[in-house]
């Protein structure tokens, strides 16, 4: 009986303490990496590389996954709204969702699985065949070389590919709302235009920003937290993206709560 | 893990990342200017005031005769609380009418509303706010749509009143008066009818009369245009004048015959009085002659006297023939 009652007390206390923990050695990290950026002669050179992986090679699979966003938007929109409301709110519905949630919100649960995945895996991987100790041998500061240019590269990137997955996700929008809605171009862009606001464009900024640190800090977080071989790097990704996945939904939130 | 990657591979990889960046940032500016409906345009500003501006936001749509021309930049509470100043701005080579106004209103059912530049006289009943200031138009919100709902629910409460009044009013009596009435309006329906058609006839004639009158009116009216038209055509040969002129001299003429016959009856008159003294010596002649006063009253009482006149008579006649046949034998002529 009281094996019964107090098992999941302990249970419950060593969930808070690992949580705690890795909030904890999460914060360490952060504040390391930020102690590092004193190293540019470090992390400058990994910088351009790391741009390119997490950006310039992401782009594809967000316009991928933008246009059938646009595509399923409007097509979606002009089901709801026929018959009731004119046609041309299919543009504002568009244009609206785009920018303030679906064009960050799915580059960042996309790039969470392809990026916070990759960094991840490589890191713990790293991590298991000791790397990252040879790095500390050869006076390299391991959160200098391998977390400061991967962060950086994904709050410079995030935005980037967020405004070009929401472009395309806008015309391919567009697109498919003249050839299969009957819709006329001054018509999408009357609704795109009518309730338009610039902040809507930095507010998916400042989100994709978030999103971007959020997806590569925690990447790296979990990827030189790996332990035990080729299980703990496979580990590492899956919560990588999970935990990924889940401050990305939770800052969304945030976001909209205070900057709305 | 690469340590140091090769001149080529940064090279490229440099200008793939340059590019995406680039390409980004771009896509984010010139969609958002576009998207603001900014691009390339130069604006100039209009201000209005208005007590009120509905639902009218930042952004808005600025409109003249139902064309976009420009949006709202601002809207704001003026310090002293007592309007609100609306600044726009707008196409550049918009010409605004002298007595330009703005109207807010809905842009449609959907909470978009709009300033609309109107010609003050065209809405002249709405309050206009006149706003001290150079160059600030005055404006006037319409109601919105929660407005005209709360006006409408109004609307409603009191025709509920209303009906229910008319329900307690409304009683089976009322019904069955009612029912009568309209059978009385029947009726008098009816005999209305009746009597418009009994008038309908006595128009009918009337009309027909009133027809035959007008064509002589008309026929009338036709000769008096001839007449007219000679007078016209006398009047123009100047006729009247030569007219007016005989007829002078007639009036002349007259006068002169006139005195004339004054004159004459002057004569008469003593022509008269000598005739009446002639008729009494005749009178007291007659007299004489009855009384065989004279010798002619001595002749015409004596017979024999009588012939012997006429028997010298008749030889005076004889002698006067011989004379005229034979006058030498009485009369000798000579000068010398």
């Amino acid at each position: 009986m009281l094996d019964f009652v107090m098992r999941p007390l302990a249970s419950a206390g060593r969930g808070t303490v690992k949580t705690l923990g890795s909030v904890g050695r999460a914060w360490v990290l952060f504040a390391g990496a930020a102690g590092a950026l004193r190293h540019p002669g470090i992390w400058g050179p990994q910088l351009v590389p790391q741009l390119a992986r997490i950006g310039v090679a992401s782009v594809p699979i967000a316009l991928f996954i933008a246009t059938f966003t646009g595509i399923v938007m409007s097509l979606q929109a002009s089901y709801t709204l026929t018959g009731t409301i004119p046609l041309y709110f299919v543009g504002t519905l568009v244009g609206k969702t785009m920018m303030l949630e679906l064009g960050p919100v799915l580059t960042g649960l996309t790039l969470a699985g392809r990026v916070g995945a990759n960094i991840s895996a490589e890191l713990g991987t790293m991590r298991v065949t000791e790397q990252v100790d040879a790095l500390e041998t050869l006076a390299y500061d391991p959160l200098a070389y391998l977390v400061v240019p991967r962060v950086i590269a994904g709050i410079v990137m995030f935005p980037i590919v967020v405004l070009l997955a929401m472009t395309v996700g806008i015309v391919s929008g567009w697109f498919t709302a003249l050839q299969l809605l009957d819709m006329s171009s001054p018509e999408f862009v009357k609704g795109l235009r009518l309730l338009f606001e610039p902040w809507d464009v930095w507010f998916a900024i400042i989100k994709s920003v978030s999103f971007g640190a959020v997806v590569t800090g925690v990447g790296c977080f979990y990827g030189l937290q790996t332990e035990r071989g080729a299980e703990g790097v496979g580990r590492s990704a899956t919560q990588t993206v999970v935990i990924a996945s889940m401050i990305i939904l939770c800052l969304d939130a945030f976001w909209a709560a205070t900057l709305l | 893990m690469d340590f140091k990657d090769g001149g080529i591979m940064d090279r490229r990889r440099e200008i793939m990342v340059g590019l995406v960046v680039v390409l980004g940032i771009a896509v984010g500016v010139v969609g958002t200017i576009w998207l603001q409906d900014g691009w390339g345009r130069d604006r100039v500003s209009l201000r209005a005031a208005s007590t009120s501006v509905g639902q009218l936001m930042e952004g808005a749509s600025v409109k003249f005769r139902g064309v976009a021309v420009g949006r709202v930049e601002s809207v704001a509470v003026v310090p002293s609380g007592e309007a609100v100043l609306i600044d726009m701005s707008v196409r550049p080579d918009l010409i605004i009418p002298s007595d330009a106004a703005v109207l807010i209103a809905p842009e449609s059912m959907f909470g978009d509303w709009q300033a609309e530049i109107i010609r003050r006289g065209d809405y002249d009943t709405h309050p206009y706010l006149e706003y001290p200031g150079e160059g600030v138009l005055p404006g006037v919100a319409l109601p919105d749509f929660s407005r005209l709902t709360a006006t409408a629910d109004e609307i409603a409460q009191n025709l509920t009143t209303i009906s229910e009044r008319f329900e307690v009013a409304f009683t089976e009596e009322t019904a069955q008066n009612l029912g009568r009435a309209i059978d009385n309006l029947g009726e008098v329906s009816d005999q209305f009818s009746e009597i418009i058609d009994q008038q309908a006839e006595r128009f009918d004639a009337l009309a027909e009369r009133v027809d035959a009158s007008t064509q002589e009116l008309g026929a009338a009216a036709r000769a008096a245009r001839v007449s007219f038209e000679r007078v016209d055509a006398i009047v123009a040969d100047g006729q009247v004048q030569k007219l007016f002129a005989d007829a002078g001299t007639g009036v002349e003429n007259l006068r002169r015959l006139t005195e004339n016959m004054d004159a004459s009856l002057t004569d008469l008159q003593t022509a008269a009085r000598q005739a009446d003294a002639t008729f009494a010596r005749l009178d007291a002649l007659l007299v004489a002659l009855q009384d065989e006063d004279g010798s002619l009253g001595r002749l015409l009482a004596d017979p024999a006297l009588a012939e012997g006149a006429l028997e010298a008579v008749a030889q005076m006649r004889d002698l006067l023939s011989d004379i005229q046949q034979n006058p030498r034998r009485y009369l000798s002529f000579s000068i010398f």
